[in-house]
């Protein structure tokens, strides 16, 4: 195998790893905060894309200039899919807050469906693949055998400024203290004044906006979109945020590239046809699950007995 | 006094009740014919174009005055799936009010329901699958198809890549039997003439991602990219190999014949190639005939490439159900002597298997956004190249 | 007890089955989809406005305590329905679809609604039985029902594959594991051409003693479709199935199972052993929904890879989920609604997925006890 071709696997891994980074960190957040799994988390990353989609949709008559389009799609996106999140929160989870852990992972699994059938049947054609505009750049360079794509490395360079922005503002802004108070110790964090519903509704907003964008980094790679593209994502975002320990974001990360390591390594490596690919990750998973219970990193949170 | 004169409200209301049930039987009696074909998911533009077509011979025939029967068609969607293909298929022949069926376009499906028909008695007609196990695959009397197998598909493909001067293909088939029959028969066909197949590729039917895939045959320098499988992967392994810089020939079977595949991919759809059995809709004896007709209809969208058959199943259907009458054992044993019967495609004449032989195979490219024979294409003409040599 | 109020009690729970069975027995007959939609909305009225009077509540308590009555009632029901439609192939057939589904939701129940184990790949193990009969029965001479009873080893079997990390962890980590184990169960059989790939496997009909389960059943003057053998023997299946969940509910394993539902951390520091009752409910309803995937493939003559997907694993959890959770007979009324309704209302079909996510949603954030809450438990028999 030469180098060229190991270079193109290596960032064919580092697309799939961003994404998946970007939806585990999501998972991540919500969990930390409210002790939730948002299965749901998926879907909103395929209607991130879908909403994208409808904005260019609706614009590309009037407006033909590709970047000015590229980010009202991105903004129509985010804006969306924060609304959607923030609906999510205040009408399914906060209110069962006290409720079984497995009433709300049964709710917010049934609500993603409702997300994915609602595409499925109401977007039009939605039951066919879309083709997601190229609004990105075509051009590529070539070096030696390894072909460059200029919009791969401008998505990857954005993927990467984003979950770098994000862990700034988790970490040095007052509003990211606040959701690192609530996350290790509600209760505390409200007697110190900060405003609980506020801070949660943000928090699901940001995960939501990691999401869209992640669903129109998909469509800008794979120019098509599908209405069935979140179930996977969903699971493998969560299994990515479980591998490096839920409620920590940097074990999002790790476990986000891991999983797409798992997957390229899987394809190329194993005598097995690629079609094995999924099954062996998720078979590494659930035996790293089952000698690393809490992840890799360790989850950060403690259970009220 | 008060009961007698109940009962004999309920006599006069329950008489007249049955005498309005009686009326409808002094008209023309319905006969149903089931339409199944995939309605919704990546297929759907030719399901909907063969229903479409099953549906115009319907009203066509319906209007007809000399009929016997008022015929009703009952649409029903397979969604491309084999385990949906069965629910649906166990729906309609279980239904004693449903005669006969136009089935199939997806040969996954065909093939998994073949046994159904056979267990409750169902006449059916295919419309759109070209595996041979449909109909070769048993003897049961109750299955018959209009159109083609691939086997003469891949045979002509073969013989016309290697006559445009390719020599080498990498081979990328899904793993349903429709893919691995295709790659079969066109891996056998370059074999005996002498050509060389670099690498081949079983991938899902839904798989979303096909860069492993790719970049390993871009690393074997293949002339062309033979491609055994349907539209919606068709579409992501033309669109990934153009980001990966694969520049070779794409060549697909008429898994990939449809307005789908140009829409999905806009400008990369050019030069495309693609093979179908039977003549192109201009050429066809109803040719003409089915496009006006149908025109004037306005569906909305396509009749696609197999709804002249969809239409000629349909039509083949009436026929002999207004010989034998509703009766499904007739309707079978008036199907097996089916002889140089005319129809819009041609003469039908089904073996002792229940297939028609269809003899000519179409070639075709994509020129300006459309799917164009390609005799009549400016790629014969020598204007414009194909890739790869 | 008084003789009287036995009597009482036993009238009200045959008058719940007779109506219970004359509701399948109308949806099932009515065709178009008018019809079936003024019934539903009759049904519904009815309910509601008997809920309303309180009758319902009566006539449930009442039944209730009468538990042989309302089983041997709504066996006889079954085999009623059964009878009327015998010569319909596809009212059969969807009568043996809901026997399988409640089988199968009975086994998912004893994990769930029992114990508290998420199992989020039930369809899976559906498929498990059902890949395991079509092996079975193509390659082997087994007798059938041997095969069945494989089905349901097998799906036990692979789900203890599944123990260790699932023991190790809890809720949401268990969710995941067997999430994932869904989609990789689904993965493997579509690439794995020697269970089929994507084509499918086939499968000829079952045989009992002689008797092809795919031939005519003829009796004299009676005739009766080939799907009315898969119903008297999923009847009895069900039957089975249903009198050991309920024995096992009152029995002492039932109260573990429970407690370990209810709180974990409790049940464990009161000494019960929560791994061995966890073990044994998930393994227990492993092997009822294998043995329900096994019969459920014999009678389609099918299966694919794409009857096992997620979506199918929520539909049956789903189905739990609307009966309440921990409520038997809720589950087979859900069982019944749920495989019924989409294939009489073809609107319904297309958004059945839908619907039923919505469903859910509403029932978990507005009446989380189910459609027919679950009554307490009586510790001192039969009480008034």
């Amino acid at each position: 195998m030469n180098i060229g071709l190991l270079g193109q696997y290596v960032i064919n891994g580092m697309m799939l790893g961003m994404m998946y980074a970007l939806v585990a960190v999501g998972f991540s957040l919500f969990f930390g905060v409210l002790d939730v799994i948002q299965f749901s988390h998926g879907d909103v990353v395929t209607g991130g894309a879908f909403a994208g989609l409808a904005v260019y949709l609706g614009l590309r008559g009037v407006l033909h200039s590709s970047s000015l389009l590229l980010v009202l799609v991105l903004m129509g996106a985010v804006v969306a899919m924060a609304l959607l999140g923030i609906a999510i929160a205040r009408g399914l989870v906060l209110p069962l807050r006290s409720a079984p852990a497995l009433n709300t992972l049964l709710l917010t699994l049934m609500a993603g469906t409702v997300l994915r059938e609602s595409i499925r049947l109401f977007f039009p054609n939605g039951s066919q693949p879309q083709r997601f505009p190229p609004l990105l750049s075509e051009r590529a360079i070539a070096l030696g055998s390894l072909t460059l794509r200029v919009d791969n490395l401008l998505l990857l360079a954005a993927g990467a400024t984003l979950i770098g922005g994000m862990h700034l503002f988790i970490t040095r802004t007052r509003l990211g203290l606040a959701i690192r108070a609530v996350a290790q110790d509600e209760e505390t964090a409200r007697t110190s004044g900060i405003p609980f519903r506020k801070v949660v509704l943000l928090t699901f907003a940001i995960g939501s906006v990691l999401a869209a964008f992640a669903g129109v980094m998909n469509g800008l790679y794979y120019n098509e979109i599908n209405f069935g593209m979140g179930l996977l994502l969903g699971v493998i975002g969560f299994s990515a945020a479980v591998l490096g320990g839920l409620g920590n974001i940097y074990g999002g990360i790790l476990g986000g590239f891991l999983f797409a390591g798992l997957q390229t390594v899987g394809a190329v490596a194993l005598p097995l046809a690629s079609a094995y690919k999924d099954v062996f990750a998720f078979g590494v998973v659930i035996l790293l699950m089952a000698w690393r219970p809490t992840g890799l990193i360790g989850e950060r949170a403690s259970e009220r007995v | 006094m008060l009961l007698i004169a109940r009962g004999a409200r309920w006599c006069s209301l329950s008489a007249l009740l049955i005498a309005s049930l009686a009326l409808p039987a002094l008209a023309k009696d319905t006969v149903k014919i089931a339409f199944i074909g995939p309605l919704t998911g990546g297929n759907s533009a030719l399901g909907i174009g063969g229903r479409n077509s099953a549906d115009l011979a319907v009203r066509l025939r319906n209007a007809d005055p000399k009929l016997r029967y008022r015929y009703e068609l009952v649409m029903l969607d397979d969604e491309c799936k084999p385990d949906t293909g069965v629910q649906v298929a166990t729906k309609a022949a279980a239904d004693r009010s449903i005669v006969a069926g136009v089935t199939h376009y997806c040969s996954v499906v065909a093939v998994a329901t073949v046994d159904t028909y056979h267990k409750l008695g169902l006449p059916t007609v295919v419309w759109g699958a070209v595996l041979p196990d449909v109909t070769y695959g048993h003897k049961y009397p109750e299955i018959h198809r209009v159109n083609g197998t691939m086997i003469n598909q891949n045979e002509t493909a073969a013989n016309f890549m290697f006559q445009q001067g390719y020599r080498t293909w990498a081979v990328i088939h899904d793993t349903t039997d429709y893919g691995k029959g295709h790659n079969k028969y066109f891996s056998e066909n370059i074999n005996k003439l002498g050509g060389k197949i670099t690498s081949t590729f079983g991938v899902t039917a839904d798989q979303q991602d096909f860069t492993a895939e790719l970049t390993q045959i871009k690393s074997q320098k293949p002339q062309a990219l033979y491609f055994g499988g349907l539209t919606p992967i068709g579409v992501r392994i033309r669109q990934q190999m153009d980001k990966l810089g694969l520049d070779a020939q794409f060549q697909g079977t008429s898994g990939i014949l449809s307005d789908d595949f140009i829409r999905g991919l806009g400008t990369l759809a050019e030069g495309t190639l693609a093979f179908r059995e039977g003549a192109p809709l201009e050429k066809l004896p109803g040719g003409k005939f089915f496009a006006e007709k149908y025109a004037e209809q306005k569906y909305g969208s396509a009749a696609e490439a197999y709804g002249p058959f969809a239409y000629a199943a349909a039509n083949l259907l009436i026929d002999t159900i207004e010989k034998t009458g509703p009766d499904r054992g007739k309707v079978i044993a008036e199907l097996a002597t089916v002889k140089d019967k005319d129809s819009i495609v041609g003469k039908i004449t089904f073996d002792d298997h229940g297939q028609n032989t269809v003899a000519i195979i179409t070639k075709y490219v994509v020129q300006d956004g459309k799917w164009v024979p390609w005799e009549d294409s400016e790629y014969a003409s020598g204007k414009r190249k194909l890739k790869g040599k | 007890m008084e003789p009287n109020r036995g009597f009482s009690n036993r009238l009200a729970a045959l008058a719940l089955v007779a109506i219970a069975t004359a509701g399948a027995a109308a949806l099932l007959w009515v065709e178009s989809d008018r019809a079936i939609l003024i019934l539903l909305l009759g049904i519904a009225i009815v309910a509601f406005g008997a809920g309303r009077i309180g009758i319902l509540a009566s006539l449930m308590q009442k039944a209730l305590q009468q538990r042989r009555t309302i089983g041997t009632g709504a066996f006889l029901g079954i085999l009623l329905v059964g009878f009327v439609f015998r010569e319909d192939h596809f009212s059969l057939f969807l009568i043996g679809r809901v026997l399988l589904i409640t089988l199968a939701c009975l086994g998912l129940h004893l994990e769930f609604g029992a114990a508290g184990v998420v199992n989020f790949a039930s369809a899976a193990f559906f498929g498990v039985g059902g890949y395991t009969a079509a092996v079975l029965s193509a390659r082997t001479g087994i007798p059938h029902l041997l095969v069945l009873v494989s089905g349901g080893c097998a799906s036990a079997l692979i789900g203890s594959l599944l123990l260790l990390p699932l023991l190790r962890t809890r809720g949401h980590y268990a969710a995941l594991i067997t999430i994932a184990f869904g989609l990789l169960f689904r993965t493997f059989v579509e690439v794995n051409d020697s269970l089929g790939g994507p084509q499918g496997l086939k499968l000829n009909g079952f045989k009992f003693l002689g008797l092809q389960f795919n031939d005519e059943l003829a009796a004299g003057p009676i005739h009766a479709s080939f799907y009315e053998n898969y119903v008297l023997l999923a009847s009895v299946l069900v039957a089975i199935a249903f009198v050991l969940v309920q024995r096992l509910e009152s029995s002492w394993l039932g109260l573990a199972l429970d407690a370990i539902r209810l709180d974990e951390v409790a049940a464990a520091s009161f000494g019960f052993e929560v791994a061995r009752w966890k073990i044994l409910a998930f393994t227990l309803g492993n092997f009822l929904i294998g043995v329900a995937g096994a019969l459920s493939a014999f009678m389609v003559g099918f299966l694919a890879p794409n009857n096992f997907t997620f979506p199918e694993s929520l539909t049956l959890v789903s189905i739990v989920l609307l009966g309440g959770i921990g409520n038997a007979w809720g589950l087979a009324v859900a069982a019944f609604l749920v495989v019924l309704l989409p294939e009489k209302l073809q609107i319904l079909q297309e958004y059945r997925y839908l619907l039923y996510a919505g469903l859910v949603i509403l029932i978990l954030r507005f009446r989380p006890a189910g459609l027919i809450p679950r009554p307490m438990r009586r510790y001192l028999g039969h009480s008034a």
